[in-house]
């Protein structure tokens, strides 16, 4: 029997132990903190904790937190629960390091850590300087950084910044901490009473406070630690309270702690709450790495930093060059630049990239439009020189045309003379003499009309047109001078109207060239044998019109070659007529060749895409 | 010179040479139309003092061919030349051709009529000598061989003497056929006859 109850105890004795060793092995932190969870300079506090926080590497840490909330919960029989429940709660996990924040926390740990942890370390956070000299001496055992709360500078700081401000109006509430707020205030205003008078608002109903706050002027600055509990016993937190105070106040409201920046306050000198956990974070580090308590050298406090609600520096017109440089800014919007740097500066690296890019494309563009309009004013000039060639040839065919005209009206006149001295009635004779004058002239203005539409330099258009009427006019132009040749010029029209898009002149004196060249080649011929027939035809590429003479045709080694500038077989070409021809047609998308006949003579083709329905043409036949 | 000149139009523009027509037949001249060449040739053409007023550049036969024509058919109208745009080759060619005159359109009244005025004095006087020509022609066409031998004897200045020896006749013989021949050519002394022999001579040898 005894064997087995030996194994017994032995098993019991074993497993108790696997648990010990099983706690052992996780380093336990209790956090006791004052007041309720939620309050946000705990919640600061915490996570800065949290960051510092190291756990040995063999031995992982868990934080445990418990809220004791003062002020709504106090006395000796509320300490003798929470004592019993923690000594129960935490009987299998022992905490190695307890984190007392505010002075509730350390002094229920005072009154109880013997009773329930007493060989725990205890690291206080977030206790003012002036109540621990209050409560020293402490144990050896009981260590932290502590934090100042010095409300001077934050006056100091308001009356610069508000240069008009005489009235400092500092509230606070009714509650234990309140009241030692209020004392330390009191003390502290004292330095600027030379510059203005303070008003305490301590302890009023909340109602009150704000009724008082919305009739400030513009020469009071308010100051409040906020309230834990306002004049008729209501319990508020003091973030509750500030932000209440500044949205009633029609003065600046300046705070001292960083869990109230946000609530609509200036801002202040106050020591970050992160920064304080941060601290105590540190100091349990160490002691869970097994430091001795009474060893460590720690900082005489949490330095405090300026922290401002940029919204609100903005809403009072707080000059910013009066803002120091070591500021902690909120609520700024952060410029592009400071919000994302990496990404801007690949960014800005790209836009520079690009506007390179496109400052030289527009460089280049400019440079190609610069020469294309260069060599728009060149084939301009060209085409002009060539026309007056053109004209110069025509000199013979203008000459009669309009010499005809004005020698009728010559003879008329001369004729209307002699029958006014041979008197008599002769009025019907000289009325058709006047309307034989009449006509003529016009003829001949129509004439110079359009050699002048013809031969002028113009704006290039781009119009729908009927190529029949185009060559029919051609044929109006030259008869005269085709005449002159003794030659014939046979223009066949297609039967449908053929409608191309272009400019019209333009497309006319290209014909008109390769017309003038048609008669050129026949010159040596029989006279019955001179023709130059023009015919327009409908293609599937568009139009075509063909100008076939009788000529001696064109010799093959010089057909590819007929197109080139300066390219001419005549003995006073220029050599210009046909390059112009073929740059102006391929402008409208069209094509110019030329091949011999297949008996005799050569023949021209100039092709004109077909316009659209909507005015255009089609694209250029491949 | 009581015949009223005819002028002859030859131009395919109609309106100018609907106002030469004009023109011409308010100066009292008569005028008559033509389009072309071939127009101007199928329509009769009256044996009447006149000329023909020819545009240089003409559809189908040209100006100058159709000068060329009527030279060939012995018409000795005159011609003058209307051109447009008058070039140096076809104005000498023209005037080689034996045109009257080369005119630039347009022309003046004065120009026309000036041109016109010679060109027609020139057709009147060769008109009058071709009627003298002719009639001295038919004159000598009458005489008999015999007679026309003794005219042409005596218009050399030959002696009857001389001329009974050469056509070996009785030089009384001679004589007669001397007075027939005064009588046929209308003369009325060896004179005038000697005058006439001249003159056919010149007429029948330009």
């Amino acid at each position: 029997m005894q064997p087995v109850v030996i194994r017994v105890i032995v098993g019991l004795v074993a497993g108790v132990g696997l648990a010990a060793i099983a706690a052992a092995e996780t380093s336990n932190v209790l956090v006791l903190y004052s007041n309720g969870r939620l309050i946000p300079g705990n919640v600061e506090g915490d996570r800065g904790l949290h960051q510092a926080v190291r756990a040995p590497a063999d031995r992982p840490v868990t934080l445990f937190y418990e809220f004791l909330d003062a002020p709504r919960f106090g006395g000796p029989a509320f300490d003798q629960i929470v004592a019993s429940y923690l000594r129960g709660k935490y009987a299998s996990r022992p905490p190695r390091v307890i984190v007392a924040v505010r002075e509730e926390a350390l002094g229920f740990l005072l009154r109880h850590r013997l009773e329930l942890f007493a060989r725990a370390p205890v690291v206080h956070v977030g206790i003012d300087r002036l109540s621990l000299r209050s409560i020293s001496p402490l144990p050896a055992d009981v260590i932290g950084v502590p934090v100042r709360y010095d409300f001077a500078p934050t006056i100091d700081l308001a009356l610069r910044w508000h240069p008009r401000a005489r009235r400092l109006v500092i509230v606070t509430g009714a509650a234990e901490p309140d009241r030692a707020f209020e004392a330390q205030l009191r003390t502290e205003v004292s330095s600027v009473r030379d510059r203005a008078t303070a008003e305490f608002l301590a302890g009023l109903p909340t109602r009150e406070v704000l009724r008082r706050l919305g009739e400030l002027g513009d020469d009071a600055v308010v100051f409040t630690p906020g309230t834990f509990q306002d004049g008729e016993g209501r319990d508020l937190t003091p973030y509750e309270s500030v932000r209440a105070m500044a949205a009633a106040s029609r003065a600046p409201v300046y705070g001292f702690f960083s869990s109230q920046i946000g609530s609509g306050i200036v801002g202040g000198y106050m020591p970050s709450f992160e920064a304080i956990g941060r601290q105590a974070g540190q100091v349990v580090s160490d002691l869970l790495a097994g430091a001795d308590p009474r060893s460590l050298r720690l900082p005489e406090a949490v330095p405090q930093a300026l922290n401002v609600d940029w919204r609100q520096i903005r809403r009072w017109g707080i000059d910013e060059g009066a803002i120091p440089r070591d500021v902690v800014v909120h609520f700024k919007a952060p410029t592009l630049l400071e919000a994302y740097r990496h990404e801007a500066i690949a960014a800005a690296g790209v836009l520079a990239l690009q506007a390179g890019l496109i400052g030289w494309l527009l460089v280049e563009h400019r440079r190609r439009r610069l020469a294309e309009s260069a060599e728009h004013t060149r084939r301009l000039e060209l085409a002009h020189a060539s026309r007056l060639a053109v004209a110069g040839e025509l000199t013979g065919s203008i000459a009669h045309e309009i010499n005809q005209p004005l020698g009728a009206i010559l003879s008329n006149a001369d004729a209307a003379d002699l029958i006014l001295e041979a008197g008599g009635d002769r009025r019907d004779e000289l009325r058709g003499i006047l309307a034989d004058i009449r006509r003529d002239d016009l003829r001949a203005s129509e004439v110079i009309r359009r050699l002048r539409t013809l031969l002028a330099k113009h704006e290039v258009e781009r119009k729908p047109f009927d190529l029949n009427d185009a060559v029919r006019e051609i044929e109006s132009v030259l008869g005269a001078e085709a005449r002159r040749r003794h030659s014939t010029l046979d223009v066949r029209p297609a039967p449908a109207p053929v409608a191309v898009v272009g400019d019209r002149i333009e497309i006319q004196q290209v014909l008109i060239n390769v017309v003038l060249n048609a008669l050129d080649s026949m010159a040596d011929r029989p006279e019955e044998q001179r023709t130059v027939v023009v015919s327009v035809e409908n293609v599937s590429a568009g139009a075509d019109v063909a100008v076939r003479d009788r000529g001696h045709g064109i010799a093959p080694e010089h057909l590819p070659r007929l197109f080139d500038p300066f390219f001419t077989t005549k003995r006073d070409g220029m050599g210009l007529g046909l390059s112009i021809a073929r740059t102006v047609i391929e402008a409208h998308g069209g094509r110019v060749w030329a091949e011999n006949g297949s008996d005799e003579g050569a023949v021209f083709h100039v092709e004109l895409p077909a316009a659209r329905a909507d005015g255009t043409s089609s694209p250029p036949p491949a | 010179m009581s015949e009223t000149p005819l002028v002859h139009v030859v131009d395919d523009d109609e309106s100018l040479r609907n106002s030469l027509l004009r023109l011409l037949r308010a100066a009292g001249f008569e005028a008559c139309g033509y389009g072309s060449t071939g127009e101007f040739l199928l329509n009769p053409l009256p044996d009447r003092l006149g000329c023909v007023l020819l545009d240089l550049r003409l559809p189908g036969p040209s100006g100058l061919e159709l000068q060329a024509a009527l030279h060939r058919q012995g018409v000795a109208l005159p011609v003058i030349f209307l051109t447009g745009h008058g070039d140096v080759a076809s104005s000498v060619q023209a005037m080689q051709a034996g045109a009257a005159d080369f005119l630039t359109k347009p022309v003046t009244r004065d120009t026309l009529f000036g041109a016109l005025q010679s060109a027609l004095t020139r057709d009147a006087r060769e008109r009058a000598a071709r009627v003298e020509a002719d009639e001295l022609r038919r004159r000598v066409d009458s005489l008999t061989p015999r007679e026309r031998g003794v005219f042409d004897a005596v218009a050399c200045g030959k002696l009857n003497k001389q001329i009974a020896d050469e056509l070996g006749m009785a030089e009384r013989t001679v004589k007669l056929h001397r007075a027939h021949v005064m009588a046929k050519l209308e003369v009325g002394s060896p004179a005038e006859l000697g005058r006439l022999a001249e003159r056919l001579r010149l007429l029948s040898d330009p």
